[in-house]
């Protein structure tokens, strides 16, 4: 077991945004996690990077147990050393190239030589094809590339888990596929991602597990195939309903 | 009405003179004030309750009296505190003889431009996404470094703006240190023309002195905006 996660509570103000949410993965998962908006599941993806402080719950992770609500610095530091983010704005340093924003974290977050860090971050810049966009700043880059970048970065870290957080979710419907495309590569590659996401055919198709949250808990999880095909909690079934209508009704995008 | 142009020609360049004190003293403020105000925009943005009170206050105090009392109110009160001071240490030294009139416009503006700068860096460390700090953090760069690496840089260009605006209102606003004798190019102009009543021909030459040195730095922030801001792509300018 790569990763445990147990009993993450968080709420805002009165609002209880997670109530008890509970997760594994073994190295090599695709973990997606659906669910209309306001389920919590892109405030339970920050909590595991300590963008957001749980109130309650505990990660073991590659072999250490840790606190959710009041992990030490160290700890939040090992745990952002062994996890990467992916944002759904990308979040690109603005005034750093393709190549320095890839090679940041490890120039000045891990002490890598320089020569040795550009080598790192030439290779993740090629594996998602924008090598030859390396000197260019996020703003003479399209949406698509800049979260291409945004995932060389994550890649870059070598981390035992890259969290995407709806990765293509403030993009260009036809920019969306370039994206998917890359995420598609990792996962191929044994990549353990846990992917937040309402592209329903990447969780289709990519997942080894699909996890469908609503109202801060996990209602029903299983293998792609289950949750899509024989799914068992009433609300599942509506929320698929209505994101996937061709698969239910037949004919119900031409009303 | 007849202008005096031999006089106008002559003053000129005498005017000239002053340009060094006006410009160090606009540079030395700015360069005093610059850590201070920063420290107080932080304060304002990340300090306790009382930090940041105190900071808005400083500020509101600076913003909400004239320049001109703060200048004859310092003028006034800091030669005595001193002497009262120099005194109490036992030392002999002259406190109204020794220390430059200068000197104390350099600690007006000084502290007068700490509070506009300290305005200046809030609103432009609060322009930055708080996704360039989560995305530092992220990769594991710690807050400080992620401040001095991504966001201060990017804050940097989006305040040139309006430092350029507060530089040029310094060297404007350096004119009245003629009130404590400080021989900058106002004063010099005055002194020139009070020989001769020649005021419209000396003024005219300090409207002159003062419109070059605007234009100038003005230009020099355009540069300086455009080559830090080199990232914000070409399209933005």
């Amino acid at each position: 077991m790569l990763m445990q996660i147990r009993g993450v509570r968080k709420s805002f103000g009165d609002h209880e945004v997670l109530r008890d949410v509970n997760m594994e993965l073994d190295r090599g998962d695709v973990i997606t996690i659906l669910g209309p908006s306001g389920s919590g599941k892109t405030t339970f993806l920050r909590c595991l990077n300590f963008l957001e402080q749980a109130d309650g719950g505990t990660m073991e992770l590659a072999g250490d147990k840790i606190n959710l609500a009041s992990a030490s610095k160290k700890e939040i530091a090992s745990v952002r050393k062994k996890t990467a983010f992916v944002f759904q704005n990308y979040n690109l340093f603005a005034n750093k190239t393709a190549l320095e924003n890839v090679t940041l974290g490890l120039t000045a977050g891990r002490g890598m030589d320089k020569a040795k860090a550009e080598e790192i971050g030439r290779k993740a810049l090629e594996k998602v094809g924008l090598l030859e966009r390396a000197g260019y700043y996020p703003a003479q880059l399209s949406g698509g590339q800049q979260q291409r970048v945004g995932i060389a970065r994550a890649v870059a870290a070598a981390p035992d888990v890259i969290l995407f957080d709806e990765p293509t979710s403030a993009l260009d419907p036809e920019l969306v596929g370039e994206v998917l495309a890359v995420m598609k590569q990792l996962a191929e590659e044994g990549v353990t991602m846990i992917v937040v996401t309402h592209e329903m055919k990447f969780a289709r198709d990519v997942a080894t597990h699909v996890i469908f949250m609503a109202d801060g808990v996990v209602v029903e999880e299983g293998s792609s195939e289950e949750i899509f095909t024989r799914p068992k909690e009433e609300r599942t079934k509506r929320f698929l309903k209505r994101v996937l209508p061709e698969d239910y009704e037949e004919g119900a995008l031409f009303i | 009405m007849e202008l005096d142009y031999e006089f106008m020609q002559k003053t000129f360049f005498e005017v000239w003179q002053g340009a060094g004190v006006t410009l160090s003293l606009t540079a030395l403020s700015l360069l005093i004030a610059t850590a201070p105000a920063f420290y107080l925009a932080v304060l304002r943005l990340r300090g306790s309750t009382a930090s940041r009170s105190i900071a808005r206050l400083y500020v509101s105090f600076v913003r909400g009296t004239p320049i001109i009392l703060q200048i004859l109110l310092l003028y006034s009160l800091l030669p005595s505190i001193l002497n009262v001071l120099v005194k109490a240490a036992g030392l002999d030294f002259n406190i109204f003889e020794s220390v430059s009139p200068f000197w104390y416009a350099v600690v007006v503006f000084s502290l007068n431009t700490t509070a506009l700068l300290a305005e200046v860096f809030r609103s432009a460390l609060l322009a930055i996404p708080k996704g360039q700090l989560e995305a530092g953090l992220s990769i594991g760069l710690s807050e400080l470094t992620t401040y001095v690496r991504v966001i201060i840089p990017q804050a940097l260009v989006v305040a040139l703006p309006n430092i350029c605006n507060v530089t040029v209102n310094l060297i404007k606003g350096t004119s009245l240190a003629f009130l404590m004798t400080v021989k900058d190019v106002m004063a010099i102009g005055k002194v020139s023309a009070s020989y001769g009543y020649n005021y419209i021909e000396a003024y005219v030459d300090v409207f002159v002195v003062y419109l070059v040195l605007c234009s100038i730095v003005q230009v020099l922030y355009r540069f300086a905006e455009l080559r830090l801001g080199a990232f914000r792509g070409n399209d933005w300018n």
